[in-house]
C-alpha cells in the first residue's frame, strides 16, 4: 500500500504546483475507445495532463468503444475533421498502417527534441505497433493480455487447492462443481474470440495466418481451420452441452464479467485490464483470483499476444498540435504516470524498466494487486514467435466478426465445428483478398 | 347503423378494447417500469402495476444520458427540419403548378423522384458527402477550369468546403432535401380552382402576393399536416445522427441516446432506469400526435392521391 | 395536371424553385452518383484512393449466400411484418367503422404507435421480451429455456417482427379508417339488406372497395420495413445472434461502417434502391389503373 500512498502524493504534488493554464494554450483532441470506469481514469489523466503545463490543453472524448472510435475517427478524417490523437486498437492496425494517414511516433517525438528509450518497451507490444524494420509507429498506451480468473472458494469446495493450469484441470474442477451444485462452473461468451481464440492460437503456438500470421505481406490467407483450434472449439461445445459451460454475453443479459464478479460463475477469462475493476466490483465474500491461460497436457506454453491499443497521431494536424501531442506522450510515459496508470487500471506496465521498478517496489506481492504480475509472464512465456508476436491481417475486424459467427453457430445452432471453422477460413480469405485488392501494389511497412 | 344487436355491439367494444390493451400495453409497461424500484424492476414476472419512483429514475436517466443539451438539440434538428421543409415545400410547389416553364415537368420529376429513397436506403452516398458538401460544386468549376483560370488571374485558389460533421446544417439539410412536404403542397395546390388565380391576375396581384394572401392561409390545415409529419419523422431520425455526430457530447439527439441506456457491460439491470429514458424521449412527438391529431390525420391521408 | 390559370414568369419560378432543387441536386443526385461510383470500385477506408473493379463488387454479392439470406430475410421481415400490421390495423378501423359511443377515445389511442420513435419502441420491447426479466421472460420460469432471443435466430427475429408489426399500427389504421369511412353507406346498407351478415359484408363489399388502399399501404409498410428495421435491430439485437436478424439495409451499415468495406456497402445500396424504385413503380402503375376505373 505505500507505494500508492507515495504515488498519490507524487500526483498531488505535480497538480499543486502546475501553474494555471494561461489563455493562448493550444487545444488539441484525444478520442479513446473506452467507457465506464475505465473511461473516467482517461480522464483524469487528461486533467493531469493539463494541470502539468500551461502550453497545451488536451480535450479527451470518449467514442464509447474501439470499434466505434475507430468508425469515428475515419468518418472524422475522411471529413478533415479528426482529433489529433487516436486510440486504434490490434483490429484496426494494418488499415491504418497503409493508410498512411498517421506521423510515426518516433517521427514526431524526435522532430520535438522528447528523447525516448524505445528499446525499453516490451518487445511484444512494440512488434504489434512497429513495422517489419522494427520501427514503432504507435504510442504504446493501454496493453494488456488476457488471463483465467477464478473463485477460490469455489475451487477450494470441490478440494482444488492453488490455480488451474491445464484444460484437463479445468475441466476437472467443472465437473466437480457442477456435482457440487453449482450452476455455472465457467462462464462463456462465443463472441469473445480475442481471450477464446486469438490467445488461445498464440499460448499453443498455433497459426491464425499463414506468412507469419500476415507479417509477411497481404498474401496470407487464414489456416485457423486447421490446427488445434479446431479441437478446442469442439471442446468448447461439448462443455456447453454438459452444462459446464454457460453462455453469459450483453445479448443474454449478463455478461461473463458480471457473472463472476456477482459470484454466479466460479471461473472465466477476461483482460487484465479487468483486474482493476473485478476488485471494486465483486460482491461481498466473492474471493477470486487470477493466473495465465490454461494450456493443454503435453504442449508447450507460449507466449500470448498483447491486447490492448496504441495511441496514433493523425496526419493533417498544425505544427502546434503535434507539439502539444508529443508534451501528453512525453508526459505518459514518464515512470511515475505510467505506474499510476497500470496501479488504477489492470493494463500492464509498457516499458521493462517500468515492470522491474514495481516489481522491486513490492507492488505485485500483496492484494489486490497480486497476480497481475502473472499477466507479465503470460506475455513473456517465450520470445515472440512468428505467430505469436501479433495478427497482421487487412480488416482484421471483419475476420474476427467471422470467427466469432463460426463459434456461435457450433454453440448455438450445433454446426459441426470443422465445417463452422472452414466456412469461416473461406469468408475471412476473401477479406483478405478484397483487402489485398483495395492497396494493390502497397507493402506492409 | 346497420345492426343493432346488443351482440354486435358488445362484440364491437370487445374487439375495440383488445385493440387498447395492445397498443397500450407497451406503453403502460413502459411507465410501471419506470416506477419502480431496481428490486421491482428485477422480478420475474414484472409486477404490472405501478411504484413509486417514477421521478427518481426520470432524474436518473437525464443525467446518465445527458438529457438536456440532447433534447435541445432535438428540438433544433425536429424545429428546423419541419420549418425548413415547409418553407421549400410550398414555394416550390407554388413554382410547379401554378407557373408555366420549361423545364417545370423535369423538375417536377427532380424532386417526385426522391420520395422514393428514404435516407436509410442511400445512406452510403449520402454519407460519402458529408464531409464536404460542396464538392459537387468544385468539381464542376474544376471541370469548367475555372478554377484554374481564377487561380491564374488572381492567385487565389478556389477551394469550396462545407462540412457537415457535427453540425445543425448536417443532422437539418439532409432531411430536408426529400419531396415529401413539395408533394404534399401540390397535391393541395392542384385543389384550387383557376378562378381564383384568375382574380388575383385581374386584381393585377403579382403572383407573390398571391402566394402570401390567398394560398398560405389557404392551406393552413396542410400546413400543421405537414408540420406534425415532420416533426415526428426528424424526432425520431436515428442512423443519419449516428453516421453525422462523433462529436456526440455537444450534437448528440435524443434517439441516439437510447442505447446508451440499456443496461450493458459491467452495469446492473436497471431496466427501470432505460425505461424512465425511454420514456422521456418518446414524449414530444407523443404529445405531438395526440395534439394535432385532426389536421395531421387529413394530411397523412391527402397524401394518397 | 395541366392548369388553365398560371403564370408566366421567367425568373420568378426558378428562385422558387431554385432552393429545393439545390438541396436535391446536392443531397441526392450528387451523393447517388457518388456511390455508383464507389460500387464499380475498391475504395480505401480512410480515404486516400480506390481503384476500378468493374463488376465485382457486384459480383462478390451475388456470389454470397449469405447476401442472399439476408435478402429472404428482408423479404420475410417485410411481408410478416406487413400483413401482422394491416390485419390488425384493419379489424380494429372496422370496428371503429361502426362509430359506436365513445369510439373516439379508442380512435385516437390507436394512431400514438406512429409518433414512436423506432429504436424506443426497440429499447420498450426488448425489455418486454427479455428472457430473464420483464414480462415474457416469466414463461422461462415454467419451462426453462423455451423463450431465447439471445440465442435463437428464429426468437430474435419474431421479436423484432412483432415490435415493427406494433409500431405500423397507428398509420395503417388512419388509413383503413379513412377508406372505409369513404364508402358510400347506401352500399353498405343495400347489403345489409339483402341479407348479408356483417363479415360477408366486410368480404364482399367493403374489401374490394378500399382494396386501393390496402394496396398503397403495403407498398408503404414494405418500404418502411426497409427504413425503421434500422432502429429497431440496431436496439434489439444489434443484428445476432450470428447474423439472424440482418436484414438489407442494417447488413449494409455492418457491412460499410463496421466491416469498413464501402465499396461492398455502395453496391449493396445500389441494389437496394432499384428495388425500391421498381416498388414505388409498380405503385405508381396501380394508382394509374384506378384512376383509369374512375
Amino acid at each position: 500500500m505505500k507505494t500508492t500512498w507515495l504515488l498519490s502524493a507524487a500526483l498531488a504534488a505535480t497538480a499543486l504546483t502546475a501553474a494555471s493554464p494561461a489563455a493562448a494554450a493550444t487545444k488539441f483532441e484525444f478520442w479513446y475507445g473506452l467507457s465506464g470506469d475505465l473511461s473516467e481514469r482517461v480522464q483524469e489523466m487528461c486533467s493531469r495532463f493539463n494541470a502539468s503545463q500551461a502550453d497545451y490543453e488536451i480535450v479527451c472524448v470518449s467514442q464509447e468503444n474501439y470499434e466505434n472510435n475507430l468508425q469515428n475517427t475515419i468518418a472524422a478524417f475522411r471529413a478533415n475533421k479528426q482529433p489529433t490523437v487516436t486510440q486504434i486498437s490490434d483490429g484496426g492496425v494494418v488499415d491504418l498502417m497503409l493508410s498512411g494517414a498517421f506521423v510515426p511516433v518516433r517521427e514526431l517525438m524526435e522532430k520535438n527534441g522528447y528523447t525516448i528509450d524505445w528499446s525499453n518497451y516490451f518487445s511484444g507490444i512494440s512488434s504489434y505497433f512497429s513495422t517489419s524494420k522494427g520501427e514503432l509507429l504507435a504510442m504504446p498506451f493501454n496493453s494488456s493480455t488476457a488471463m483465467f480468473y477464478y473463485n477460490t472458494d469455489a475451487l477450494k469446495a470441490v478440494g482444488f487447492e492453488g490455480a488451474p493450469q491445464t484444460w484437463e484441470q479445468v475441466e476437472k474442477i467443472a465437473t466437480d462443481l457442477k456435482a457440487a451444485g453449482y450452476e455455472c462452473p465457467i462462464a462463456f461468451d462465443p463472441t469473445g474470440t480475442w481471450q477464446w481464440f486469438e490467445q488461445f492460437s498464440a499460448v499453443h503456438n498455433q497459426p491464425i495466418a499463414s506468412n507469419g500470421n500476415g507479417y509477411g505481406g497481404l498474401d496470407a490467407v487464414v489456416e485457423f481451420n486447421k490446427g488445434k483450434f479446431v479441437d478446442q472449439l469442439t471442446w468448447y461445445k461439448k462443455m456447453v452441452d454438459a452444462g459446464l459451460m454457460v453462455h453469459k454475453s450483453k445479448a443474454a443479459g449478463q455478461t461473463a464479467n458480471e457473472a463472476f464478479t456477482a459470484g454466479e460463475c466460479q471461473m472465466s477469462s477476461s483482460s487484465i485490464a479487468d483486474h482493476g475493476s473485478f476488485s471494486k466490483q465483486a460482491k461481498e465474500g466473492v474471493h477470486w483470483d487470477v493466473t495465465v491461460l490454461p494450456i493443454w497436457e503435453g504442449t508447450e506454453r507460449h507466449n500470448s499476444l498483447v491486447g490492448g491499443a496504441a495511441l496514433w497521431t493523425l496526419k493533417g494536424k498544425s505544427e502546434e498540435e503535434y507539439k502539444g501531442a508529443a508534451a501528453f506522450y512525453n508526459f505518459i510515459a514518464q515512470p511515475i504516470e505510467a505506474q499510476h496508470w497500470s496501479t488504477i487500471t489492470g493494463y500492464i506496465p509498457v516499458t521493462n524498466s517500468g515492470f522491474e521498478a514495481m516489481m522491486a517496489d513490492g507492488f505485485y506481492d500483496a492484494p489486490p494487486y497480486k497476480g497481475r504480475e502473472l499477466a507479465i509472464q503470460s506475455l513473456t512465456a517465450t520470445p515472440p514467435g512468428e505467430y505469436t508476436r501479433g495478427i497482421r491481417l487487412g480488416n482484421f475486424g471483419a475476420v474476427r466478426q467471422e470467427v466469432s459467427k463460426a463459434m456461435q453457430s457450433v454453440i448455438f445452432d450445433g454446426v459441426a465445428p470443422q465445417k463452422a471453422l472452414d466456412d469461416a477460413a473461406a469468408r475471412s480469405n476473401e477479406i483478405l483478398r478484397k483487402f489485398e485488392q483495395t492497396y494493390k501494389g502497397q507493402q506492409l511497412p | 347503423m346497420i345492426e343493432r344487436s346488443p351482440f354486435f355491439d358488445a362484440l364491437t367494444y370487445a374487439v375495440m378494447i383488445i385493440g387498447l390493451i395492445l397498443v397500450v400495453i407497451p406503453f403502460w409497461i413502459v411507465i410501471v417500469a419506470a416506477s419502480q424500484s431496481l428490486q421491482e424492476v428485477s422480478r420475474v414476472p414484472i409486477s404490472l402495476l405501478p411504484s413509486d419512483q417514477l421521478w427518481v429514475n426520470l432524474s436518473e436517466a437525464w443525467d446518465r444520458a445527458d438529457l438536456a443539451p440532447k433534447m435541445l438539440n432535438s428540438f433544433i434538428v425536429a424545429i428546423g427540419v419541419t420549418v425548413g421543409k415547409i418553407t421549400l415545400a410550398s414555394l416550390s410547389a407554388f413554382a410547379i403548378v401554378f407557373f408555366s416553364f420549361k423545364a417545370r415537368m423535369i423538375c417536377f420529376w427532380l424532386i417526385f423522384i426522391t420520395l422514393m429513397l428514404p435516407l436509410e436506403v442511400r445512406i452510403v452516398p449520402t454519407y460519402s458527402i458529408a464531409a464536404n458538401a460542396l464538392l459537387p460544386f468544385q468539381v464542376i468549376l474544376d471541370t469548367l477550369g475555372i478554377t484554374g483560370l481564377v487561380q491564374a488571374v488572381s492567385g487565389v485558389q478556389i477551394a469550396l468546403n462545407w462540412n457537415l460533421l457535427n453540425s445543425y446544417t448536417g443532422l437539418i439539410l439532409p432531411l430536408v432535401a426529400t419531396a415529401t412536404g413539395t408533394f404534399l403542397y401540390r397535391q393541395f395546390f392542384m385543389t384550387i380552382p383557376d378562378e381564383l388565380v384568375e382574380a388575383s391576375k385581374m386584381d393585377g396581384a403579382h403572383p407573390l402576393e398571391f402566394f402570401f394572401d390567398v394560398l398560405l392561409p389557404l392551406s393552413r390545415t396542410n400546413m400543421l399536416a405537414l408540420a406534425t409529419i415532420m416533426f415526428v419523422s426528424s424526432w425520431n431520425q436515428y442512423l443519419w445522427p449516428l453516421l453525422i455526430t462523433t462529436d456526440r457530447a455537444n450534437f448528440g439527439t435524443v434517439v441516439m441516446q437510447l442505447k446508451a441506456l440499456i443496461p450493458a457491460q459491467n452495469g446492473t439491470p436497471d431496466w427501470n432506469v432505460t425505461m424512465a429514458g425511454a420514456l422521456i424521449i418518446m414524449l414530444p412527438p407523443l404529445l405531438v400526435v395526440a395534439f394535432m391529431q385532426r389536421w395531421f390525420v387529413r394530411g397523412l391521408i391527402s397524401r394518397d392521391k | 395536371m395541366e392548369r388553365r390559370a398560371v403564370y408566366r414568369n421567367k425568373v420568378l419560378p426558378w428562385l422558387l424553385i431554385g432552393p429545393q432543387l439545390l438541396l436535391v441536386l446536392v443531397f441526392f443526385y450528387w451523393p447517388t452518383s457518388q456511390a455508383l461510383y464507389w460500387a464499380f470500385t475498391l475504395e480505401q477506408p480512410w480515404g486516400g484512393g480506390n481503384l476500378w473493379a468493374g463488376l465485382d463488387n457486384f459480383l462478390y454479392i451475388f456470389r454470397d449466400d449469405r447476401y442472399w439470406g439476408t435478402v429472404l430475410r428482408s423479404a420475410f421481415y417485410a411481408l410478416a411484418a406487413t400483413g401482422l400490421s394491416m390485419l390488425v390495423a384493419l379489424t380494429l378501423a372496422s370496428f371503429v367503422d361502426r362509430a359506436l359511443k365513445g369510439t373516439k377515445l379508442f380512435q385516437s389511442v390507436f394512431i400514438w404507435p406512429y409518433a414512436i420513435a423506432a429504436p424506443a419502441a426497440g429499447v420498450a420491447f426488448r425489455f418486454i421480451f427479455s428472457p430473464e426479466a420483464g414480462l415474457v421472460g416469466a414463461i422461462n420460469d415454467i419451462w426453462p429455456g423455451i423463450w431465447d432471443p439471445a440465442t435463437n435466430g428464429i426468437h430474435a427475429l419474431a421479436m423484432v417482427i412483432v415490435c415493427h408489426a406494433w409500431l405500423g399500427i397507428g398509420y395503417n389504421f388512419v388509413f383503413f379508417l379513412a377508406a372505409l369511412q369513404m364508402i358510400p353507406r347506401s352500399i353498405n346498407e343495400a347489403g345489409a339488406m339483402d341479407g348479408a351478415r356483417p363479415f360477408r359484408r366486410m368480404l364482399d363489399l367493403q374489401l374490394p372497395l378500399i382494396a386501393p388502399t390496402a394496396f398503397f399501404l403495403l407498398i408503404m409498410n414494405i418500404i418502411s420495413s426497409f427504413t425503421d428495421s434500422f432502429g429497431l435491430i440496431d436496439t434489439m439485437t444489434e443484428g445476432g445472434p450470428i447474423g439472424q436478424t440482418e436484414v438489407m439495409v442494417y447488413k449494409i451499415y455492418v457491412d460499410g461502417f463496421k466491416g469498413l468495406d464501402y465499396s461492398g456497402a455502395a453496391a449493396q445500396s445500389i441494389i437496394l434502391m432499384l428495388l425500391v424504385i421498381g416498388l414505388t413503380f409498380v405503385q405508381f402503375k396501380w394508382v394509374e389503373r384506378r384512376v383509369h376505373y374512375n
